[in-house]
């Protein structure tokens, strides 16, 4: 145990001297401030741009009634709907850019829901047109004209408007789109802050344990502490490496977020749900134990330094199948293939930190990921340790996966 | 008998089928400097990492400091054959810290690593990185690592490799030193002078099985080829189990057949003849390990 200490420190020591961390943890803090006064500059322009890009709506569009409901068009919707004779006349409008968007209703669309659109964007366009208040608001407008009364039909468009009352004296968001940006963007990205944390610390073990390789120092350390020891040294102490880092990060985003508060008059809303901060520490400690551990027995393995690194890259590109999905995670992040994601232990925790600050995630994928998470480190911790102990003295030659897995049978 | 410092018995190790070290027992006493040869592969660095508990033997025992491995390695020094520090840490803080992996607190550690340093000339070196030392110093800095601890076992494997004569000698002299103050040594070298200079028991091993064992001096009287030398400034005449007669000046070299070097002496007592000196020929070790290594491959 004490060993594990002395190892835990001496990795600390060497790594936080490192030019690399320093740097990349002076990095994030600096960026913030220059990002502030950039925002605190271009204010106005920051708000327009916000509003467009979180709203973006086809300005003229098409319609072809084949059921009839939408003939005619309600007063308050003909600025931007039009109607057309048939489908013909409608895509020539499109292909003219008359229009940006048509919309076929079909007969049976009451029963199918289904409504064909023509656009010459992307399959995002559908997307918007799904998502969007006002198209929604158009459909039921004319769908229960005859059957509801002015008042209830906008409420059905928009049953619910969320006035959140904020029980910290500071902090409380105020309204406009720069807020509701921020409100999505700052837990986002501090969320890729603790993975890209994740990745530089179990980088440095990958390295410190490829050095300690190509070095030929591992025969010495090896005769004076266990692997295990040596092992969970390591892990102990670039986890504390990273923890500083992630500490220091968030020490200056308070900083930075009373700086906005007094600049830009909105509040980063970095603890308005302290839950999600708590659980995004929980899922940084889980997910650094996993690639810790991971990295520590590749590093064994390869031997040279480019190799060991070529082989933890498999697993590097695991952990970053959740930021390859981020678009998916703006539009829904309780989206099915996210929470299967959430169930696997090497995506659970980049997939998790990133889904929380999102939405309310299910009660069961936060549990489930974390028991899973649990069940599996004390796996990797043995598995690793083992290929870390036969990785070690293998100079020259990269082991086998045949020498791997008799490695992992040999008690 | 003196404490066993280390006993090794029966030891087996098998890699993939192959079996590096076949049925090998050895016993090194407190206090002795005892030598481990073998050509390459023939099993020593195997041996001597199951002893460090850096493997586990297939089949046999291992006492070390007269526990199973792995339980005292406090009390022992290492110096592996495949070595090498922290390039990019400084000379001092690598001592500090293998001294403290093996139990040494910083506090002790720090002065006693410094007179290390002193002692093998590298005093002005503390504060400077490994990387900027010669390959020579790097090596004594390895040689001072393997024992800042104060160990009672010291396992030297090739200690000497890479350095120069005057550095071969003032490791020869740290050696004699250690053994001096109570220190047991056990060196594993190829060569045969070094072994020849420190040692007093040794073993041979090849293919992983002991083939010479015991006190070197009595090994080397039993693989003598029965030879004498005589200075004599009568001349000889033909003797009694004398096969063959070289002369040189008046020295002769003289092939025994049938008779011992002290019959011999007897005789020449006996008929007068003037010894102004007498000899038993040893072989060198080398001789005697390449005669019983190519012996034993041929066989």
């Amino acid at each position: 145990m004490r060993k594990m200490w002395i190892i835990a420190r001496h990795e600390y020591l060497v790594n936080v001297r490192r030019a690399g961390f320093i740097i990349m943890t002076a990095l994030v803090p600096l960026l913030g401030v220059v990002g502030l006064l950039i925002a605190a500059f271009f204010g106005g322009q920051a708000s327009a741009f916000f509003e467009r890009q979180f709203a973006p709506e086809p300005k003229e569009i098409g319609v072809v009634d084949h059921l009839g409901v939408f003939t005619p068009i309600l007063p308050a919707y003909q600025d931007r709907y039009h109607l057309f004779a048939d489908e013909e006349a409608g895509r020539a409008a499109v292909e003219s850019d008359e229009l940006t968007t048509l919309l076929v209703i079909p007969e049976d669309y009451v029963e199918s829901g289904q409504v064909m659109i023509f656009s010459k964007g992307s399959g995002f366009t559908a997307a918007v047109m799904e998502d969007s208040a006002s198209v929604r608001r158009f459909f039921l407008d004319h769908l229960l004209r005859d059957e509801v009364d002015a008042a209830l039909r906008k409420r059905l468009a928009d049953p619910i408007k969320p006035v959140l009352v904020s029980l910290e004296a500071e902090g409380q968001p105020q309204g406009g789109p720069l807020s509701t940006g921020l409100n999505i963007m700052v837990p986002y990205f501090l969320g890729i802050l603790l993975i890209m944390t994740i990745f530089t610390s179990s980088g440095y073990l990958l390295r410190s344990v490829a050095q300690e390789k190509t070095s030929r120092v591992i025969e010495i350390l090896l005769s004076s502490v266990t692997a295990q020891e040596l092992l969970a040294g390591k892990v102990l102490g670039l986890g504390a490496l990273g923890l500083t880092q992630v500490v220091i990060w968030l020490v200056s985003a308070f900083g930075l977020s009373r700086g906005a508060v007094n600049l830009l008059g909105v509040a980063l809303p970095l603890l308005t749900r302290s839950e999600v901060f708590i659980l995004g520490l929980v899922y940084y400690l889980l997910g650094f134990l996993v690639y810790a551990v991971l990295m520590g027995a590749v590093g064994a393995l390869g031997t040279t330094m480019q190799e060991s690194q070529q082989l933890a890259g498999i697993f590097s590109l695991m952990a970053t199948i959740p930021l390859m999905l981020s678009g998916f995670m703006f539009s829904n992040p309780n989206m099915p293939l996210l929470r299967v994601l959430s169930w696997f232990p090497l995506t659970a925790p980049t997939v998790m930190m990133l889904r929380l600050p999102m939405t309310e995630v299910p009660v069961v994928d936060v549990v489930g990921s974390i028991v899973v998470l649990l069940i599996t480190i004390p796996a990797v911790l043995w598995a690793g340790a083992k290929v870390f102990r036969m990785g070690l003295l293998m100079y020259g030659k990269r082991p086998s996966l045949a020498q791997v897995v008799r490695a992992l049978r040999e008690a | 008998m003196t404490q066993k410092m280390l006993e090794v018995h029966n030891l087996v190790k098998r890699y993939n089928g192959f079996t590096a070290v076949d049925a090998l027992s050895f016993e090194v006493y407190e206090g002795e400097i005892f030598g481990l040869l073998g050509p390459n592969g023939a099993g020593k660095t195997t041996a001597i990492r199951t002893i460090m508990d850096i493997f586990r033997p297939d089949e046999g025992t291992v006492q070390v400091l007269g526990q199973p491995p792995g339980t005292a390695r406090e009390r022992i020094g290492y110096l592996p054959e495949e070595r090498g520090l922290y390039r990019d840490l400084k000379v001092l803080e690598v001592l500090v810290y293998l001294a403290e992996l093996k139990g040494t607190p910083r506090s002790v550690a720090r002065p006693r690593a410094l007179t290390w340093l002193e002692r093998v000339e590298l005093a002005d070196w503390a504060d400077h990185k490994v990387k900027d030392l010669s390959q020579g110093m790097q090596q004594k800095l390895q040689f001072v690592a393997s024992l800042v601890h104060d160990p009672e076992l010291l396992i030297l494997d090739e200690p000497f490799q890479g350095l120069d004569p005057i550095n071969v000698e003032l490791g020869k002299g740290l050696i004699r030193e250690l053994q001096g103050e109570g220190k047991t040594v056990v060196l594993s070298t190829h060569q045969m002078n070094l072994v020849e200079a420190l040692c007093e028991r040794i073993l041979l091993i090849n293919h992983g099985r002991a083939v010479l064992y015991g006190p070197l001096d009595e090994i080397k009287r039993r693989h003598a080829p029965h030879t004498v030398r005589l200075r004599t400034p009568a001349p000889l005449d033909a003797l009694a189990g004398v096969a063959r007669v070289e002369q040189r000046d008046d020295t002769f070299t003289l092939t025994l057949e049938g008779i011992t070097p002290q019959e011999l002496l007897r005789t020449l007592v006996e008929r007068n003849i003037p010894v102004e000196a007498f000899e038993v020929a040893t072989v060198p070790l080398e001789e005697i390990f390449i005669a019983v290594v190519k012996g034993r491959s041929d066989a």
